[in-house]
């Protein structure tokens, strides 16, 4: 089995908020849309997600609300609030931030 | 905001945790579901589907402790810990009531020690500002303590420049007549400004003034509350009245209110504590240039800032300008100690060994108690590892096995602190007569919290090396050796055997402590006392000045009482003397010896008594040369005096000393001699002083005192002679009190109390100490045993005899007896100099103790082996072979 790279520690978070800005998902359909946006390079030990949902529910970021899929099964849909988008944007920000610090790093490396 | 909206959210759930847990559970199986069908839609078998989909999940319970610990408070795992340790203990109730009840007994005695240590050390003195007392003495060479003379203190008062305040006080009982029965009640004569040094404002009228201090302008006394109250009904109107004392009027000035402390004095020493009755103003009289009577005691209240040893100094400068007035010797210097520290004095070191001693039993106790958990978590090693295996963090395993050893450590705790409200109670039942400050110990909110710190600090101490242990294991090891046969590493042994080593050591350097206690204690008892203290009741008399002033009548009293008491059936026979035995008398005087001239500053002295013919008979000293007083040693016959073999001695060295004659004027003539007509056996102060002191005694005819103690030695109980007493003083003069009515046994046990209590207390603490100490061996050993029962059992098939296994199980508990004693002897050995000043005529490394106890831990430490060394020869090679 061929070892995946490891999440940067604090970006499940931004992840979770960055997929719900297109559309309310239940839990499965986050893990999903994290691995497919990614290629399938990005996969989390999809039961991680959870402890981090209850984390930004606590925050007030996303909020949660049990619906019926399109297969009518009962499923919790989270939804991104006001204070979750602003939240994402403030993490994006520094996230490009350090990217882009690495980067310089990294491309100055190289020239030496 | 945002932490008050997180808050309010972690409260709404807390009710709501079950639906919480519901909610997860569902979303997660939902979640599962979904990848399965995915999986199955890839191709794969529904088996194989649901693996797959549980692999790529992830743990869940992990997953939904995690989400409980975000939404939970964080003092909810500390309940859950808790939970968890009451389980254990539960389970396993023998272990918990053990190291429950031994930590109990352990942390009980600390606390009851401790209550001692806060009432009589560390509570400050019940006087404003009572770090400014200081208590002002003479001192020299051959007299520590002495009292100051009166004209002395009025040159110190008047030129010093320490001082805020200084005052001086002397004993002197009063009796009070009217209003019922005669009475002797406890009192202090004072001069002016005595209650200013202390701080004390009289709750009615006001103190002695300067003028008070002068003879001649009217007797003035000031009462007690307690005195006020049951003597004359707390009558409003007291202050101005007249009262008869002493067979004279008094003036009431003030009263003082209650819990009015008695500072401590040194001279016919009254306990401190609201133990005054009354006080009387102090006239100056006599000749003020007369500086050799020495009887009042200094108290004085510095000026801010300044320091004891700067008063002593200044003090010392005076006393060198009055020596240079009066052409003093020289001979005196002044000492100024803290009135804490006189107070507290030599019981502060027998406290602090005290302290040392039940810390010690605790320190015992933990061993034990860690051995216990070492020993049980080597038997939860599987336990542990699957918790470990599981994904529990090591953090978290450390902390729920130090919930385990605090709640124990609590629970023992809780019980120490009741079993301590008890101990306080016995311990100041039996505290010596006039110990310090008894009515301030009380177990209150600091004992509580000095018992609450030890608690938490024992649980911490007893828990973190084992719960430091089982979360080192290795989780892959733990659990293929399935926590049976796993002999503990030899990390683990070493630390239960130091355990062992420790505990053993320091219960054998409490044995050689309470040992040297016990010799000296012993030493006391056995000692040759100079009299016999059986069936001999005591009392004291003080007649009147105003009604006895002259000698004739004082003589005449006490000579018709002992004529009285004689014929009382039952009376063997009956004395007087101004003192008892015991009782720390010790009045002193110098004197020229007929024939010799004294070196220069030669301190020619000895204690002077006066004493009536039968004194000596009644109190059984035995005469050793010469002969005891007789009737006809009358006030014209010759003048003659008794002397204690010390004196003899250190006088007169070998000569022989009947017939001799001293005087105790500088430039005796003629009729001052007095001669030397007999020898007694020597008695001493207290039963621990070092040696008797020179002493001489005087016919009562010859120097008609008015105080005296009653000596009637009864053939029967001589309790019983007590109203016969009273009736023949009654017969003589109704207005007088007896005093201090006491059986002579009873006097000689208040004056071993504090040998017997210091010896008994670490005695008690000590047979604690080695009981623990032998349960601490055997659990070791049984152990060890219990662990290496395969190996005995392989031994024995071998051919091993069962002797042989024995001698095995033995010589490794012989190996830790061995290291304990040694380490309990070189630990007592640099310990108990500090017992110096506690011991009595032993040496604090005495042999004869070192040994004798070294040898009896060694033999109780093997004992204790004996058992489980037993149990190892029982071992069948089947069954042992068959655990493996």
């Amino acid at each position: 089995m061929a070892r995946k790279p490891d999440l940067l520690p604090g970006t499940l978070d931004m992840l979770i908020l960055k997929t719900l800005t297109r559309a309310p998902l239940h839990g499965y359909g986050i893990a999903l849309s994290i691995k497919r946006l990614s290629d399938d390079v990005l996969t989390v030990e999809e039961g991680s997600l959870y402890p981090a949902l209850q984390r930004l529910l606590l925050q007030g970021w996303v909020k949660a609300e049990w619906k019926m899929t399109e297969t009518n099964r009962r499923a919790r849909f989270y939804t991104l609030t006001a204070a979750g988008r602003k939240q994402l944007g403030l993490e994006l920000s520094e996230f490009e931030q350090m990217i882009a610090a690495i980067g310089r790093v990294l491309k100055d490396a190289q020239e030496v | 905001m945002n932490t008050l909206s997180r808050f309010l959210r972690k409260l709404s759930l807390i009710f709501r945790r079950e639906r919480f847990g519901d909610e997860l559970d569902e979303e997660m199986a939902f979640h599962r579901e979904q990848a399965e069908k995915e999986f199955v839609a890839a191709g794969m078998t529904a088996e194989a589907a649901q693996y797959a989909a549980m692999r790529q999940f992830g743990n869940a319970t992990r997953m939904k402790e995690r989400s409980n610990e975000v939404v939970g408070f964080s003092f909810e795992t500390v309940v859950q810990d808790l939970r968890y340790a009451i389980r254990q203990l539960i389970l396993n109730p023998g272990f918990t009531v053990v190291i429950t009840l031994t930590l109990a007994l352990s942390i009980g005695a600390n606390s009851a020690i401790f209550s001692v240590i806060d009432g009589v050390l560390l509570k400050p003195l019940p006087y404003p500002q009572a770090e400014r007392l200081v208590r002002v003495f003479f001192s020299s060479a051959s007299f520590p303590k002495f009292p100051l003379n009166p004209f002395d203190f009025r040159d110190f008062r008047v030129r010093n420049q320490s001082f805020d305040s200084f005052a001086a006080f002397t004993r002197g009982d009063l009796q009070l007549s009217g209003n019922g029965e005669p009475a002797r009640i406890s009192a202090f004569g004072i001069t002016s400004g005595y209650f200013r040094v202390l701080g004390i404002k009289p709750e009615l009228g006001r103190e002695f003034d300067s003028n008070a201090e002068i003879a001649g302008n009217g007797q003035q006394i000031i009462l007690s509350d307690r005195l006020w109250r049951t003597r004359f009904g707390a009558a409003p109107d007291i202050v101005g009245r007249s009262i008869t004392v002493n067979m004279l009027p008094y003036t009431v000035v003030g009263v003082m209110p209650a819990g009015t402390d008695h500072p401590g004095n040194d001279y016919h020493a009254l306990p401190y504590g609201d133990s005054v009755d009354a006080w009387w103003a102090f006239t100056f009289t006599g000749d003020p240039s007369d500086r050799g009577s020495h009887y009042i005691e200094g108290i004085g209240r510095l000026k801010d800032g300044v320091r004891p040893e700067q008063a002593q100094a200044e003090m010392n400068g005076l006393q060198a300008q009055i020596d240079r007035e009066h052409h003093g010797d020289g001979g005196w210097k002044l000492l100024v100690i803290p009135l804490y520290r006189e107070i507290v004095g030599s019981n502060q070191r027998m406290l602090l060994v005290l302290l040392v001693a039940v810390g010690m039993v605790l320190l015992i106790a933990c061993a034990n108690a860690a051995n216990l958990l070492l020993a049980r978590a080597a038997a939860r090693q599987r336990e542990v590892a699957v918790r470990l295996a599981l994904g529990a963090p090591r953090r978290r395993l450390i902390r729920q096995m130090l919930t385990e050893s605090l709640l124990i450590s609590l629970l023992g705790g809780s019980l120490g602190m009741v079993l301590a409200v008890g101990g306080v109670k016995a311990l100041v039942l039996l505290l010596p007569a006039g110990f310090p400050r008894v009515a301030e110990i009380h177990v209150n909110a600091l004992v509580f919290l000095f018992t609450l710190l030890v608690s938490v600090c024992t649980g911490i101490l007893f828990g973190l090396a084992p719960a430091l242990q089982a979360s080192r294991i290795d989780p892959k090891r733990g659990l293929y050796e399935g926590g049976r046969s796993s002999t503990g590493s030899a990390r683990q042994r070493r630390l239960r055997n130091g355990l062992v080593v420790a505990e053993v050591g320091l219960a054998c350097t409490l044995l050689i402590g309470s040992g040297l206690l016990l010799r000296s204690f012993l030493n006391q008892l056995n000692q040759d006392a100079g009299f016999r203290q059986d069936h001999v009741l005591t009392a004291s008399i003080s007649l009147p000045m105003a009604e006895y002033k002259s000698p004739a009548a004082r003589r005449q009293f006490y000579q018709r009482l002992m004529d009285g008491l004689k014929i009382v059936p039952g009376v063997q026979s009956a004395g007087a003397g101004s003192d008892l035995p015991w009782t720390g008398y010790d009045e002193n005087t110098s004197f020229t010896i007929e024939g010799k001239k004294p070196l220069p500053h030669e301190d020619i002295h000895a204690r002077y008594h006066m004493a009536t013919p039968d004194y000596f008979r009644a109190l059984a000293t035995p005469l050793v040369r010469g002969r005891f007083f007789k009737e006809s040693d009358g006030p014209d016959s010759q003048r003659v005096m008794i002397v204690n073999q010390a004196m003899a001695r250190r006088y007169w060295q070998n000569e022989d000393v009947v017939g001799k004659r001293i005087s105790t004027e500088d430039t005796p003539t003629e009729k001052d001699w007095r001669t030397v007509i007999g020898v007694v056996a020597d008695v001493k102060d207290t039963p621990s002083s070092a040696s008797a002191e020179p002493a001489f005694w005087l016919p009562h005819q010859q120097a008609p005192h008015l105080d005296m103690s009653l000596v009637v030695r009864s053939n029967s109980d001589p309790a019983l002679l007590a109203d016969a007493m009273r009736d023949q003083v009654k017969r003589l003069d109704p207005s007088l009190a007896v005093a201090d009515v006491r059986l002579m046994d009873r006097i000689a046990d208040v004056s071993i109390a504090t040998p017997r209590f210091a010896f008994f207390l670490v005695a008690l603490f000590a047979g604690l100490a080695i009981v623990l100490a032998a349960i601490g061996t055997f659990g070791v050993i049984s152990y060890s045993v219990s662990q290496r029962i395969p190996e005995f059992g392989l031994r024995m098939a071998l051919g091993a005899p069962r002797r042989e296994l024995m001698r095995l199980v033995l010589a490794q508990g012989a190996r830790l007896a061995v290291g304990g004693s040694a380490l309990g002897v070189i630990a007592a050995l640099a310990l108990s100099r500090v017992l110096r000043s506690l011991i009595y005529n032993v040496s604090p490394s005495d042999p004869l103790t070192f040994i004798g106890v070294g040898l009896g831990v060694f033999a109780v430490a093997l004992l204790a082996c004996y058992v489980p060394a037993r149990r190892a020869t029982r071992a069948s090679p089947m069954t042992a072979l068959r655990t493996e």
